[in-house]
């Protein structure tokens, strides 16, 4: 044992003494390749971690619940159950004619009014929070402080402290039950993390040079002109950024949208996924309790595959718009 | 001959001043035009609900009426705040929520600044990892709670994805408690790290380049270029963090404010929570940037 040790000491300290006497090229030409082998190491370690989640929901939503109580089917299932996936288009009412809160069928879709929430708030917000930007980023006046501390107040403030006024208000108006408490806000630059968008914009703004404006100035455009035709086009990335955040992060929201959205037509797809476990007990005809093992297995894989229907149009915007994306997040903070 | 144009040109330039005034006054004008939807929004949006939930933290409310407004409220004056401090279920809530921040806004920044040193490298493929990077978002909400509650068996799916397969021999070392905490927390660093790869790409290359030619190594090159460089988004981040970990859906504090407006007839307490909260937080959040203002620049 002792002279395997050895023997491996002495090949490093033969490696250790070969790479001192290397010239200052070499040298650097192995520190180069010693360095990226640990980048690729560590960069596809984490990024496994971070879609091993991704896989397990993928693998389990086609599981039986056999397979799925099986402890040795881990990854692969034995056959694919597809009936999965019908059973959570059905319980979180997707597209199409279902049972409604007084009985009879009606036409039902929280995917349309997902998508009426998400992408109305992403384009008003890409557009509003993009004023608001261009406000801060390229104007010095008076006030303009204040004006920065109510967009940081915005992004401190939790929803939750003020979401009982907020109900108060929009029931006054009586728009509790249509999509205006999610999308007014949003016109204005709030909604959710509506100050953030500020923000990302306003660093966009700030790096384009003076000099573009004035040039424009000189040339007899007007301020809406201005921002319209020359200031816009050049955050392209930033516009990208702030539509997939918002866009997401709406689509995502399990917090706003079901507390001004209850009724069963309204209900967006996050909510309705709660639905799910539901809808198997009322086939199931049963009472038994939510925490029974067994009735908990028997509904996962199927939810499983409700979370993969309710990714679905998520993943196709992201992959879309990935290349913009990831171009804006390279530009981000160039300087030009 | 030579006199009109001048006199022309002259009227012209007086009129300009008498409407828009100085060119910085224009571009003053200018900026409060374009901050003008904001501004509405805001005081309609954020600034009376927020008076409204401080009246409703006054009143002992009904499900009814939950602003006071038709009389059939008490006002009880600050009996609200009196109950939330007095009940230790409360501050053991708000207490311990604020423990898992100050411990977790560390390693998230910690975490999310190493991720973005070595996305800001230029390698073939790293595209794919920055993408990759940004799943939480992508998963984020209801899903992220099934991934994150119980499973068959009541172990934690994340739980069990991240210490046996993935971290096997460290997982022998810490236990599995840290790591799968280690493994939730690195999920709540995306935005983190977008942000820290804009303050990466901000720094000039022609410092590397002159610390190079001195002779420093990467490892000096980091501690007296980048950091200094990126410390003031460092602190903009642990605000960013601290944020997040406070409004979070599964933070306890939050759990509990909606259970209190569920229930109907405690608005007032809730509204007395949530304003203590906020207060408290921002007390945070005010420390921390006195406390850093030096690195600010």
């Amino acid at each position: 044992m002792k002279a395997f040790f050895g023997k491996i000491v002495g090949k490093i300290k033969g490696l250790i003494d070969k790479y001192k006497s290397l010239g200052y090229r070499a040298k650097k030409k192995i520190r180069f390749i010693i360095g990226r082998v640990f980048l690729y190491f560590v960069l596809i370690e984490l990024a496994y971690l971070f879609i091993l989640p991704f896989i397990y929901i993928f693998t389990t939503s086609m599981m039986s619940y056999q397979d799925y109580l099986d402890p040795t089917v881990k990854w692969i299932p034995t056959s694919i159950h597809w009936k999965n996936y019908s059973d959570a288009f059905k319980g979180l009412s997707y597209f199409g004619m279902f049972k409604g809160d007084s009985g009879d069928k009606v036409f039902m879709s929280s995917f349309l009014n997902t998508c009426i929430t998400s992408f109305g708030s992403a384009i008003f917000q890409s557009i509003s929070c993009a004023i608001i930007g261009y406000a801060l980023g390229r104007f010095k006046f008076k006030g303009r402080n204040i004006v920065f501390l109510t967009v940081i107040l915005a992004l401190l403030i939790p929803p939750q402290t003020m979401i009982i006024a907020t109900y108060g208000i929009w029931s006054k108006l009586g728009m509790i039950n249509t999509f205006m408490p999610i999308l007014l806000p949003t016109l204005f630059g709030l909604g959710i993390r509506g100050g953030l968008f500020a923000l990302i914009y306003m660093y966009f703004f700030q790096r384009i040079p003076d000099a573009m404006d004035d040039a424009a100035r000189i040339d007899g455009a007007g301020p809406f002109r201005v921002f319209l035709q020359i200031m816009l086009p050049l955050v392209r990335s930033a516009i990208a950024i702030v539509f997939i955040f918002s866009f997401v992060w709406h689509w995502n929201d399990n917090y706003e949208a079901p507390m001004y959205m209850y009724r069963d037509r309204m209900l967006t797809l996050q909510p309705k996924l709660q639905h799910i476990k539901q809808y198997f007990a009322d086939l199931m005809g049963d009472t038994g309790s939510d925490s029974d093992p067994i009735r908990k297995a028997m509904s996962e894989p199927t939810l499983f595959a409700g979370c993969l229907l309710v990714l679905l149009p998520v993943l196709i915007v992201f992959i879309v718009g990935q290349k913009k994306l990831a171009a804006g997040i390279e530009r981000i903070g160039v300087i030009e | 001959m030579a006199k009109k144009p001048v006199k022309y040109k002259k009227k012209l330039a007086h009129k300009a001043t008498i409407k828009f005034g100085s060119f910085e006054r224009r571009r003053g004008l200018e900026g409060w035009a374009f901050s003008l939807p904001w501004i509405v929004g805001f005081i309609l949006l954020m600034i009376l609900p927020l008076f409204l939930s401080i009246r409703t933290s006054f009143f002992e409310t009904k499900l009814t009426d939950p602003f006071g407004f038709d009389g059939n409220s008490m006002f009880v004056g600050f009996d609200n705040y009196v109950e939330v401090v007095k009940d230790p279920a409360y501050g053991e809530v708000v207490f311990n929520s604020f423990l898992t921040s100050l411990y977790k806004v560390p390693v998230v920044v910690a975490f999310a600044l190493f991720v973005a040193v070595l996305l800001k490298q230029n390698f073939p493929g790293r595209t794919i990892f920055r993408v990759i990077f940004f799943i939480p978002v992508i998963l984020a909400g209801v899903i992220m709670s099934y991934l994150f509650s119980d499973s068959v068996g009541s172990i934690s799916v994340f739980s069990t994805l991240t210490s046996s397969q993935t971290f096997g021999f460290v997982y022998k070392i810490f236990g599995n408690e840290i790591i799968s905490q280690i493994g939730t927390i690195m999920w709540a660093s995306s935005v983190e790290i977008l942000i820290f790869l804009a303050a990466l790409q901000s720094v000039p290359a022609i410092l590397y380049e002159v610390v190079e030619l001195d002779g420093a190594t990467a490892w000096e090159s980091f501690w007296h270029v980048t950091l200094p460089y990126v410390s003031p988004f460092v602190i903009l981040n642990c605000i960013y963090a601290l944020v997040d970990t406070f409004v979070d859906a599964r933070n306890p504090v939050m759990n509990l404010l909606s259970t209190l407006n569920a229930a109907g007839n405690k608005y007032g307490v809730a509204a007395a929570l949530s304003w203590m909260y906020m207060l408290a937080t921002l007390l945070v959040i005010l420390i921390f940037i006195l406390l850093t203002k030096r690195w600010l620049r």
